[in-house]
């Protein structure tokens, strides 16, 4: 009896990865096909984000960083895909937007194929919103962009000159600006706003990053230098305050499912560890 | 000193010492639009740094092919088919980058077809890697383990968004662990980290860190005469 326990203990404790990955596939998929229609509570950041962009009076100009690559795309694209339609929907709004990711501006177009700004919201392109492309040098961009936009780039991001657009009318430096958004898969653009803008021109400045980075920026928050600090994977929250259910409410019910299984996985390898240990098959 | 490692010693240490200036204070005389002297010469550094950064891209492109065109010469086993795919993988993306544009339809659709699809396959991935690593590792086998165990089932537990309404407590003590405990230690990280830059920029300034101009000899670095 002894030998028979100790052998499930030892299975238990050893499940091989294709076994834990199967149904991890499983776990993902379901939810995918079927969605369950869990709750979504919208957190604290994720309303005070929301808060932000909707407080914001009219005429206001935003820049956003599409600091973000391919790979952090399924968890950041739906986020930045939410704050467009609410700065659209809220309208009267200029939305200003460069790269420090070289892939930033495919990813935008990516995003504005998503939206699809005129048709939805007869926004114009150079009026309403413009796209002045990948600015190389990450932090270096940063700070040239804040002292002095026009001499750093000018263009947008399909060469044309930044004069022949309206919305760049009085835009000179990050005075002209109200309020800064980064979406990002790198710390160094995460933290060189804090540094080079809120630091210098104490642009109100909202973040959001992989979840797995959250960690790492919290304290720029806890300080005051970040407004609100959300993961990509928050982004459910934000449709559903946007009211425009799209990627990031579906991935909702995966992100529980998947987490709950992680914590089954946790509590079996454990269970299975103390009952081989208690049945003497322990080192 | 000697001339290969003083002149760009003190081209840094100008050039950061202006920087720094511009950065911290605004000093006379103040134009108009109330920016410092330091500001126009400042902006021309900073654009001289980006074109660096874009040129540096360019020249890691050549650098690769540099790299890559000898495992091909050389057949170098279990290589030099990767490197082949790779230069024809570049000279496609630039072919049509150049001759259609970076924006062009062309161009957009080769990236989401190839590039981004594959980038976003390898990091979703990671999730499995993670998976199977949190089954093995995350084991209560001391009290130190213990801790980083409950830790890390209350913080999973957290970030799965139905289980915060079923249990709101969740919230609560991943809240703590969020802005209480992981904001400390990062603090202490951060400000050790920032301690280490500023003296590593100190220490570039002043042309003790000499890593940045390449290999010197010990004579150039302005130590004991080579044998």
């Amino acid at each position: 009896m002894s030998g028979q326990d100790k052998s499930i203990w030892d299975t238990l404790e050893n499940i091989p990865r294709e076994v834990l990955y199967g149904i991890l596939i499983v776990v993902f998929v379901f939810p995918m096909v079927y969605p369950l229609g869990l709750p979504v509570p919208i957190s604290e950041n994720v309303r005070k984000w929301y808060r932000t962009i909707d407080e914001l009076p009219s005429g206001s100009v935003v820049l956003i960083d599409f600091g973000y690559s391919g790979g952090g795309e399924p968890e950041l694209g739906p986020m930045a895909v939410a704050v467009y339609h609410h700065l659209f929907k809220k309208g009267g709004i200029k939305v200003i937007c460069m790269s420090t990711s070289i892939e930033g501006p495919q990813l935008w177009d990516k995003a504005m194929a998503e939206i699809r700004p005129e048709q939805r919201y007869g926004a114009q392109y150079g009026v309403d919103y413009i796209n002045i492309g990948y600015i190389a040098g990450t932090e270096t961009a940063m700070a040239a962009v804040g002292k002095d936009l026009r001499a750093t780039t000018s263009t947008e991001y399909k060469g044309n000159s930044l004069d022949q657009y309206s919305i760049m009318d009085g835009i000179v430096d990050a005075t002209s600006f109200d309020l800064l958004i980064c979406y990002t898969t790198g710390g160094d653009q995460s933290e060189g706003w804090v540094r080079q803008w809120f630091t210098v021109y104490e642009t109100p400045y909202l973040c959001s990053v992989l979840a797995m980075m959250v960690p790492t920026m919290l304290p720029y928050q806890n300080a005051g230098q970040i407004v609100s600090l959300t993961s990509g994977a928050q982004a459910g929250e934000m449709e559903s305050l946007v009211k425009m259910p799209a990627r990031g409410i579906k991935s909702a019910d995966v992100i529980t499912l998947t987490h709950i299984l992680c914590l089954i996985y946790v509590v079996v390898g454990n269970v299975a560890q103390i009952g081989k240990k208690s049945s003497g098959g322990g080192r | 000193m000697t001339v290969r490692k003083t002149i760009p010693v003190v081209i840094v240490f100008v050039v950061a010492v202006v920087v720094m200036m511009d950065y911290f204070l605004v000093l006379p005389p103040v134009s108009e639009a109330g920016k410092s002297w330091t500001s126009g010469a400042v902006t021309n550094i900073q654009n001289w740094g980006i074109i660096l950064s874009a040129f540096a891209l360019g020249f890691g492109a050549v650098n690769l092919f540099y790299f890559h065109s000898r495992h091909i010469s050389r057949r170098t086993p279990g290589q030099w088919m990767y490197s082949l795919w790779l230069l024809i993988v570049i000279v496609i993306f630039t072919v049509i980058g150049v001759s259609m544009g970076a924006t062009s339809d062309g161009y957009s659709w080769l990236y989401n077809a190839s590039f981004f699809a594959l980038s976003a396959t390898v990091y979703s991935s990671l999730g499995f890697y993670m998976t199977s690593g949190l089954y093995r590792a995350l084991r209560f086998k001391n009290l130190e383990s213990g801790i980083f165990v409950v830790v890390g089932l209350v913080v999973l537990a957290r970030n799965a968004p139905a289980l915060t309404v079923y249990f709101p407590a969740l919230g609560v003590w991943g809240s703590f662990i969020s802005d209480v405990l992981t904001t400390s230690a990062q603090r202490g990280i951060m400000i050790g980290g920032a301690l280490g830059a500023i003296s590593l920029g100190i220490r570039t300034m002043t042309g003790r860190e000499t890593g940045f101009l390449g290999k010197l000899t010990e004579e150039e670095k302005g130590g004991g005469a080579v044998a």
